[in-house]
């Protein structure tokens, strides 16, 4: 399941989703706010675009490396430090390939999803550059 | 004819989130993009170098599909497009 969302992301949800008698090893990947001196997040999004590239991902990932399961949420609104701002859950039937999958669908995700990120500071906002961040 | 232009992120401060623009028949990207600019000043200098080519740093998706600026800019629009401008994305 892919979902691009203004709610609270539940990371139980999603490992409940991943779960599977096939698989015996789940891979998470949580990114979060980091405190760069920010007081802010906020995460924009061309969300049917950006759901529709996680999803090509997604197909790439499952393609590459035999996952069985793969859960993606990515936040958009405002956000505080701590928060979570993207999940990734993979299930596969052992962890090598559930590592791989995940490191691959988060490094491309970053590369290709239209998501942006601008970060409120003291003194006003910057967007955040390609490549930064978690 | 009409096409609707949305933007995100830098270029959605300059624009707005959408508007919805009338073109004439057979317009290309380009010079939809240019008669964006002639109405946003903002956006020309943001989006064009001295020159008038289009940055770099400027995306385009047509009907939610990745333009290539090097090929694509002269590809005619037609009635119903959507024309997405952004810059390099930055999620995860």
């Amino acid at each position: 399941m892919i979902e691009i969302t203004e709610k609270e992301i539940s990371l139980e949800e999603m490992l409940q989703r991943a779960k599977r008698d096939d698989s015996g090893a789940i891979v998470t990947f949580v990114g979060t706010v980091r405190d760069d001196g920010i007081k802010m997040m906020e995460v924009e999004a061309f969300a049917e675009a950006a759901a529709a590239e996680i999803e090509q991902i997604r197909s790439e990932a499952i393609e590459r490396f035999g996952l069985m399961s793969v859960q993606v949420t990515h936040r958009t609104g405002r956000l505080a430090v701590g928060e979570s701002i993207v999940a990734i859950v993979c299930s596969a039937p052992h962890r090598a390939e559930a590592f791989e999958g995940c490191r691959y669908i988060i490094d491309e995700l970053k590369k290709r999803a239209p998501i942006w990120k601008k970060e409120m500071v003291e003194n006003g906002e910057r967007w955040v550059r390609q490549n930064g961040g978690s | 004819m009409m096409v609707k232009v949305r933007a995100f992120a830098l270029f959605r401060e300059i624009l707005g989130k959408e508007r919805d623009m009338d073109i004439p028949e057979g317009s290309t990207i380009l010079s939809l993009l240019e008669a964006i600019g002639s109405a946003s000043p903002a956006f020309r200098e943001e989006a064009f170098d001295l020159s008038g080519g289009l940055k770099d740093y400027v995306l385009l998706m047509v009907n939610k599909k990745r333009i290539d600026p090097l090929n694509d800019l002269f590809l005619s629009l037609a009635e119903g497009d959507e024309l997405a401008i952004f810059p390099p994305v930055a999620g995860g």
